[in-house]
């Protein structure tokens, strides 16, 4: 469980947590826009290829980009199935469940292919930056662009108490187990339930304490940060020459899918 | 002169639970004071009103010269630091040194003295190596040590450690007081210690007030606080473990023992009077291979 939000890699030496977070900030959107707004798969599974073979140089364990893959490609799945049967004029196959009859469709079918590899894309962005960046590094930058305070310290201590919150829940579960909380469907319900509830009180309970640590050392409603140091020449370099890549990957695979 | 001065100062919650009732607290500048209690006792009660977290229902309190209602946040809280109980209700930042830049950057200083004191309270703590570390990938006793940099780099005259040394295994315990120990007897700065365990406060603390339900029941230096066994009876504390054995042998086995001593060293001297000298092999130690 605690893997999944594991950011020790981000505090690993090389090639890409030396770049400025601005710079990383800046190519991953590019990167996004493109696979997003792509006309066709290529591009997408090209970008999702380079961010998976990255990832594997960079040595993260399969298990976690398993883990973290996860949940988008169960989106994946859904959006294929989804459109498959949803879109389009051209039968492919048909099944009947329950008395129901399902026609899967080759334009849904190529809908939904599109779109996931498009959110296949767009993940695999978002993981390769949360392996190289830490978080810290990331909201710096992204204050640096001016996003709003108040979204940005609410980011920082989301991200801060979402390790001290698992820990308490993960004690809090492993005792209602101890005492035979899930043995039952009905039982695990009420302890599931009860173990939400105190999460919640548990949330309050440390926002307070938390809020009276921040004003006895000054804070007056605005957290303050740090500042970045000027960009330097290589990160200007590495973010315009990936931009151009990017820009003529898109451009591309415009003339190829126009 | 006095650095915090509480004069008959009452505390009721709204639901009606009085938890000071009469507190008298002094603390003179460069003073090692603990105050000690049982749960319950009243302590993080008084504690809160020192920093301005409560307002006392009546009596007052004042920190230096002045009335503490007279102070702002930013004189206030560059007067009394508090270093609390957990560290992960203090340490919000992501990695260390922004944790410990949190409050000079509230002071609008100039980066360069922002980093000055994170490097400087840092230094302080022993954790200057962690300056990069994220904190949830802290142990517990570095947690409690950052969490202490955070409050030093504020660079208050007044440090309030709640329960300082709880959560800590043996090596923690004595690394923390012997860190206070250091920041009062060589840095000057004014220690309050609010806690309930008793075996190291003699070896640190100058004058202990014991505090039982919302009332201070007796204050003075670690001798004649431990000298009441029946008091600490009845404020629901204990002796050093050290001073109830030498109890225990003098109640029960009649061992002539002048006082009670405090320390393990103290003990010792005492003990070495009483073993024969025939006995005692000098310098056993220094003679190990």
């Amino acid at each position: 469980m605690f893997d999944l939000f594991s950011d020790i890699f981000t505090y690993r030496d090389n090639a890409l947590t030396r770049i400025d977070p601005r710079a990383k900030l800046v190519i991953a959107l590019a990167a996004l826009i493109a696979v997003v707004t792509a006309a066709g798969v290529v591009l997408p599974l090209f970008v999702f290829g380079i961010c998976l073979g990255t990832v594997t140089a960079l040595r993260i364990p399969a298990k976690l980009v398993a883990a973290r893959l996860a949940a988008p490609l169960s989106i994946v799945a859904v959006l294929v199935v989804i459109q498959t049967f949803v879109t389009g004029t051209t039968t492919l196959f048909a099944i009947t469940l329950a008395g129901w009859q399902f026609t899967a469709k080759a334009e849904g079918l190529r809908q939904g292919a599109l779109l996931g590899v498009r959110v296949l894309g767009a993940v695999s962005v978002v993981f390769l930056l949360s392996v190289v960046t830490p978080a810290h590094r990331i909201f710096q930058a992204l204050c640096w662009f001016r996003i709003s305070r108040n979204w940005l310290e609410i980011a920082i201590l989301m991200y801060r108490y979402i390790f001290v919150l698992m820990d308490r829940v993960a004690d809090l579960a492993a005792a209602q187990k101890l005492r035979l909380g899930y043995t039952a469907r009905g039982r695990a319900m009420r302890s599931f339930t009860a173990l939400a509830g105190a999460t919640i009180i548990h949330s309050l309970e440390q926002a307070k304490r938390t809020h009276d640590a921040m004003r006895l050392r000054g804070y007056r409603g605005a957290m303050p940060f740090g500042p970045l140091p000027a960009l330097g020449r290589r990160d200007r370099l590495i973010t315009a020459l990936s931009l151009v890549g990017i820009a003529s990957a898109r451009l591309l695979e415009w003339g190829i899918g126009g | 002169m006095k650095a915090i001065e509480v004069t008959g100062v009452h505390f009721t919650y709204d639901d009606g639970t009085e938890a000071l009732s009469g507190v008298d607290f002094t603390v003179s500048e460069g003073e090692f004071v603990a105050v000690l209690g049982s749960n319950g006792s009243g302590k993080t009660t008084l504690i809160g009103l020192l920093v301005g977290l409560l307002k006392a229902t009546s009596g007052t309190i004042r920190i230096g010269e002045r009335e503490i209602g007279s102070l702002s946040a930013e004189e206030l809280y560059q007067r009394v630091g508090l270093v609390f109980q957990n560290p992960n209700d203090q340490l919000f930042a992501a990695t260390v040194e922004e944790d410990v830049a949190f409050g000079p950057r509230n002071l609008n200083l100039p980066e360069e003295e922002v980093q000055a004191r994170v490097t400087e309270a840092l230094a302080a703590v022993a954790a200057l190596p962690l300056r990069g570390r994220a904190i949830h990938h802290l142990s517990f006793g570095e947690q409690k040590r950052v969490s202490l940099a955070g409050v030093m780099a504020m660079r208050p005259s007044v440090l309030i450690l709640d329960e300082p040394t709880a959560g800590l295994d043996p090596a923690g315990e004595a690394q923390m007081l012997q860190l206070m120990k250091k920041l009062n007897r060589e840095e000057g700065m004014t220690v309050i210690l609010a806690t309930h365990s008793v075996d190291m406060l003699p070896l640190f603390a100058n004058r202990i007030y014991v505090l039982d339900r919302g009332r201070v029941l007796q204050e003075g230096p670690s001798e004649e606080i431990f000298c009441h066994q029946e008091m600490i009876d009845r404020a629901k504390l204990r002796l050093p473990y050290v001073s109830r054995l030498m109890y225990e042998m003098k109640r029960h086995d009649g061992v002539p023992i002048d006082g009670l001593p405090l320390t393990i060293g103290e003990a010792r001297v005492q003990l070495l009077e009483l073993i024969p000298k025939g006995l005692i092999i000098p310098g056993l130690e220094e003679q190990k291979p």
